[in-house]
């Protein structure tokens, strides 16, 4: 991950920069954060159920309150490795347009708050994970990089061959 | 139980159990008399190993028989309606079998619910008999 420039300060007499809200988790070795609306709870995953034909990145389902998620591993996705899952691992429920998704990581920080004047455009690549940010921050704990989620989510769903369109 | 229920096959594929509709089986049986060219062995469910028992399966124009071969065939259970519940969208969305259909839950664990004709019609369409 691309450390960002340093945060500005606010000028004194100013007015606070208004902040946005990040839901942080660890991934990849680093702090990636996606806008906190797009979460509706952390949870335990659980025994997790493998589903046949299914790309890597959803390494399978797990029950919530009788009702059944998919969750998605963006290291996988990225093609950066995996998370290790464990039925003691966080997830964080996410909604993204149609798509109800769990995502997993190694561990999940909470929500932070970054003033959005603060935020800088990511580094100019377009490979593994950096094709997916939106943005780079910094708060008190360090950089942190913020994903563009929805764009993710649907990424995937597009990598996927759709049953009926490739081999069986 | 009082309100609607699905009958349900329950079956085995290597180390894993599925679920069908009872209606999709037309009968169950031994392998060892069909003729090698009906049999299907690799689906996206995996490869049995014991191969011991034979779902025979009527493909969706219903003009020909294909047997599945599993490991096990391990009964039926009828459950109620609301304990089966669709593949969640985005899963849906990216798998590469439309023959998972959804889950059953059994006890509380997800079982995979399986549409038998799509099943062997993938296999008949990728492995040309």
């Amino acid at each position: 991950m691309a450390e960002p420039k340093e945060a500005q300060q606010p000028e004194a007499g100013a007015q606070p920069a208004p902040e946005a809200w990040f839901f942080c988790l660890r991934l990849l070795g680093g702090r990636y954060a996606f806008e906190a609306p797009l979460v509706t709870e952390v949870v335990r995953l659980g025994p997790l159920t493998r589903l046949p034909a299914a790309p890597a990145f959803l390494p399978g389902v797990f029950t919530h309150r009788g009702e059944v998620l998919p969750v998605l591993d963006v290291a996988q996705l990225v093609g950066q490795g995996s998370v290790t899952l464990r039925p003691s691992t966080r997830a964080a429920i996410v909604h993204c347009g149609p798509w109800k998704v769990a995502v997993v990581s190694d561990s999940v920080e909470g929500l932070v708050a970054i003033p959005r004047r603060q935020l800088e455009p990511p580094p100019a690549e377009s490979s593994g994970v950096a094709e997916f940010l939106s943005a780079v921050g910094r708060d008190r704990a360090g950089a942190v990089a913020i994903l563009d989620l929805p764009r993710l989510v649907e990424t995937a769903r597009a990598r996927a061959v759709p049953a009926g369109s490739g081999s069986a | 139980m009082t309100g609607p229920a699905s009958e349900l096959i329950l079956f085995q594929v290597g180390p894993r159990t599925f679920a069908a509709v009872v209606h999709d089986a037309i009968r169950i049986g031994s392998v060892r008399d069909v003729p090698p060219e009906e049999l299907v062995l690799e689906t996206a469910l995996g490869t049995p190993s014991a191969c011991a028992r034979g779902i025979v399966v009527a493909s969706h124009d219903e003009a020909v028989e294909l047997t599945l071969v599993v490991d096990q065939v391990l009964g039926t259970r009828s459950v109620p309606e609301e304990q089966v519940q669709p593949l969640p969208a985005f899963a849906a969305a990216c798998l590469t079998s439309g023959a998972v259909t959804g889950f059953v839950l059994l006890d509380g664990d997800p079982l995979l619910l399986v549409d038998l004709p799509t099943l062997v019609r993938e296999r008949a369409t990728a492995v040309p008999a």
